[in-house]
């Protein structure tokens, strides 16, 4: 079954790029050569651009117009959504919020990951189970691990309130998330919980592709463990890591649906990063322009920090190397 | 962790919604209905009213979708950017002054009998009314009333429900001095409707949240209003960190015998007799301050300008969505008061009790104020309970803070 879908699905490929090549090749061979896998994905090229850049063009285009609350856009309005964007008394506190909410979630899971990583490489009785038990709640979506969440830390009914009384630890029933104080750190703990299941499988990967020969030199040469881990262990998942920390930097910014369900931004905005606000403002008070103005503003943002990040990535295994 | 382009996605979902849209046009004529769910009953109401309908037209059809209120507004904003509304839509009554605004709502007037308008119950008729043209015709109506846990009541030595807010207080006080872990009255202070919970306050103080065209959320009266709550609060008449608490959260609490007395809707008494059968509780009037008042709230269904079928949609509802058959039976299998007088006339709501304590507030109801930009104002709203709720912000300063939004947001 996989053989044969595999080989039809090579085939067209196939044929268009003899086509192609055979074109191009007849005045010069090399040039052909070198072009043919540029004109290959050509079309996957100018498939993504249509599906990732024009509701990105729609958005840039609807953030400078003057937008109703059913996304008919009227005449160019001078920045005005911006404008609005950049004074509103919500925007910075937001914004800071997010940063706080993203540095620490993706800093919590990319730190409890690697040791997990390095557990599960190692061999043990039950280490499939205990790869599977990391793995699972992946499978739960995170709108259900919400609404989970959020009734065991309701302060009346929830299981954790019954579980710290019943240890003599609680007088009174807590509302964890009542206060900013509590359901922010809460928010964040739970946010790393779930991000540590993808993290740990890409940085296990990167583990179990580490060749065994030089940690037995190493130790043969009387390596410590931390040595090995420091001077070994850590430059060579680099790549790993790097991609860890970019993918979960840009879903954890962007994620939504464990604020939403938990607390909805609640009490009075102050658990509401950008995104959650943004749902806020085109969904619920219909302010097409200033939510299409933050989206971008957002992606901007994202884009920069991804863009730094991957240049000072590149440099350092260029210095490394 | 996923990544919900939710605003990204809009253009593309529009344009997969015009496709299917232009493959379904038939020769006979089919109006879509988009309904709002309120239960289980919901979807199958209407398929029924859809199958009376189209047994009298044959040949038409009449198609029904039910969404969750929830995403409805959402819903309706994608599909009228993509030109792909449905003929008829369930909105929120305070939705309408958008819809009327941008020229989607189409007026009604034309199309009804005077007999058939003046079979509704005046009172609402106004909130969907404007510059004279009705738009809407409302299809559900609740107002709210006190429910009080009669045995609970009882046991504090209060043997009447308290009328005003002194007695409330009063009541309170009793029942937090009876030492268990019920509370005196239920303050509910996150999500949905956080809002009017604190309007029943406002409006019996003699406040309202708009006065002659500005905010009126940070006058004396409001200013009391919040201050009531806030020491009913401190004093632990309330359960604690009310902040945590949506509607559903207090609600269960009453249902558990909890709670001594809880505002909310008629919905409640239908969880009672599913949920607590053995609850003992009555109902009564919201308290009064300076003046009665209560939250009278409607959801209308309208028609789109853009429904090529217009008429056929019309006489849906006038022929069959509204006659007296069909109200009653979705009125009583939903919990929601009549809105027509024939209805309202029907022995099953004529002859019980407890919703003549809802029909009574009716003369005293104030409705959402039919503004633009509602839903901001209501979150500024809550933001600022919230604050003074937690202890972060005085009820003057928090309130003069969603008053100076208001007052920005009436300006736009």
């Amino acid at each position: 079954m996989a053989l044969s879908s595999s080989s039809a699905g090579k085939a067209p490929e196939a044929g268009v790029g003899s086509a192609k090549s055979r074109a191009t090749t007849s005045p010069n061979g090399k040039i052909g050569r070198a072009s043919a896998p540029y004109l290959l994905i050509l079309p996957s090229i100018l498939f993504a651009f249509w599906i990732i850049g024009y509701p990105i063009y729609d958005m840039a285009n609807m953030s400078v117009h003057a937008v109703n609350r059913f996304g008919k856009t009227a005449a160019f309005n001078d920045f005005a959504n911006y404008q609005r964007l950049f004074s509103h008394q919500l925007f910075i506190g937001c914004l800071i919020r997010t940063l706080v909410w993203t540095v620490f979630v993706v800093g919590g899971t990319v730190l409890l990951s690697v040791p997990i990583a390095l557990i599960l490489n190692e061999k043990f009785y039950g280490r499939t189970l205990a790869r599977i038990i990391i793995m699972l709640p992946w499978a739960v979506s995170l709108t259900m691990t919400g609404i989970v969440w959020r009734w065991s830390l309701n302060g009346q009914f929830g299981m954790v309130n019954a579980t710290l009384s019943q240890m003599g630890l609680l007088g009174a029933p807590v509302e964890w998330l009542a206060t900013s104080t509590t359901a922010f750190p809460i928010l964040i703990a739970i946010g790393i919980l779930v991000s540590i299941p993808f993290t740990v499988t890409v940085i296990l990967g990167g583990l179990s592709s580490l060749q065994a020969d030089v940690f037995e030199a190493a130790k043969i040469d009387g390596a410590s463990g931390w040595q090995r881990f420091r001077y070994l262990t850590l430059p060579l998942i680099r790549p790993f890591l790097n991609i860890v920390l970019v993918l979960n930097f840009i879903y954890v910014f962007n994620s939504f649906p464990l604020i939403w369900v938990m607390t909805q931004g609640d009490p009075a905005n102050s658990t509401d990063i950008l995104v959650t606000w943004l749902y806020k403002l085109a969904f619920r008070y219909g302010e097409l322009g200033i939510a299409s103005a933050l989206s971008i503003v957002m992606f901007g943002i994202l884009l920069a920090l991804t863009i730094t990040y991957a240049a000072l990535a590149m440099r350092n295994e260029r210095s490394t190397v | 962790m996923y990544q919900i382009k939710k605003s990204r996605v809009l253009g593309l979902l529009a344009g997969a919604a015009v496709m299917l849209g232009a493959s379904s046009g038939a020769q006979a004529e089919t109006i879509r209905v988009v309904l709002g769910y309120y239960s289980a009953a919901t979807q199958g109401l209407f398929e029924d009213m859809a199958k009376d309908f189209m047994a009298k037209h044959p040949g038409d059809e009449v198609k029904i979708e039910v969404i969750q209120w929830d995403n409805l507004q959402q819903r309706l904003t994608t599909d009228i950017a993509g030109g792909t509304e449905p003929d008829i839509s369930m909105i929120g009554t305070r939705w309408l002054v958008d819809y009327v605004k941008n020229d989607i709502a189409e007026p009604l007037d034309g199309y009804m009998t005077p007999e058939f308008k003046s079979g509704f119950i005046e009172s609402f008729l106004s909130p969907s009314t404007f510059d004279g043209q009705m738009y809407g015709l409302p299809v559900a109506a609740s107002a709210r009333a006190m429910y009080y846990n009669k045995d609970l009541l009882a046991k504090a030595g209060v043997n009447e429900p308290p009328t005003n807010w002194d007695g409330v207080v009063d009541t309170a006080r009793k029942i937090k001095a009876l030492g268990t872990d019920a509370y005196g009255f239920a303050l509910q202070g996150k999500e949905i409707e956080t809002d009017a919970y604190w309007y029943y306050s406002l409006w019996t103080h003699g406040g309202d949240i708009l006065k002659d065209g500005k905010s009126g959320v940070a006058s004396p009266e409001a200013v009391k209003a919040l201050t009531l709550y806030k020491s009913m609060i401190d004093e632990g008449l309330t359960e604690p960190d009310p902040s945590g608490l949506n509607r559903q959260d207090i609600e269960r609490l009453f249902k558990q015998g909890r709670i001594g007395m809880i505002l909310t809707g008629p919905w409640l008494r239908g969880q009672i007799k599913a949920d607590a059968p053995t609850l003992n509780y009555a109902l009564s009037t919201i308290p009064e301050g300076s003046t009665k008042a209560t939250y009278g709230v409607t959801d209308t269904l309208m028609v789109f300008k853009s429904s090529k079928n217009k008429e056929l949609a019309m006489k849906f509802l006038t022929e069959t969505a509204f006659s007296p058959k069909w109200r009653i039976e979705f009125s009583t299998k939903e919990g929601f008061l009549p809105v027509m007088k024939e209805e309202a006339a029907a022995p099953v709501f004529a002859n019980d009790p407890q919703l003549k304590a809802f029909t009574d507030m009716l003369p005293y109801a104030h409705f959402a104020p039919p503004v633009a930009n509602w839903e901001q104002m209501v979150d500024a709203v809550i933001a600022s309970l919230q604050k003074v709720y937690i202890g972060q912000a005085q009820p003057e300063a928090a309130l003069q803070e969603a008053a100076a939004t208001i007052d920005g947001l009436i300006q736009q």
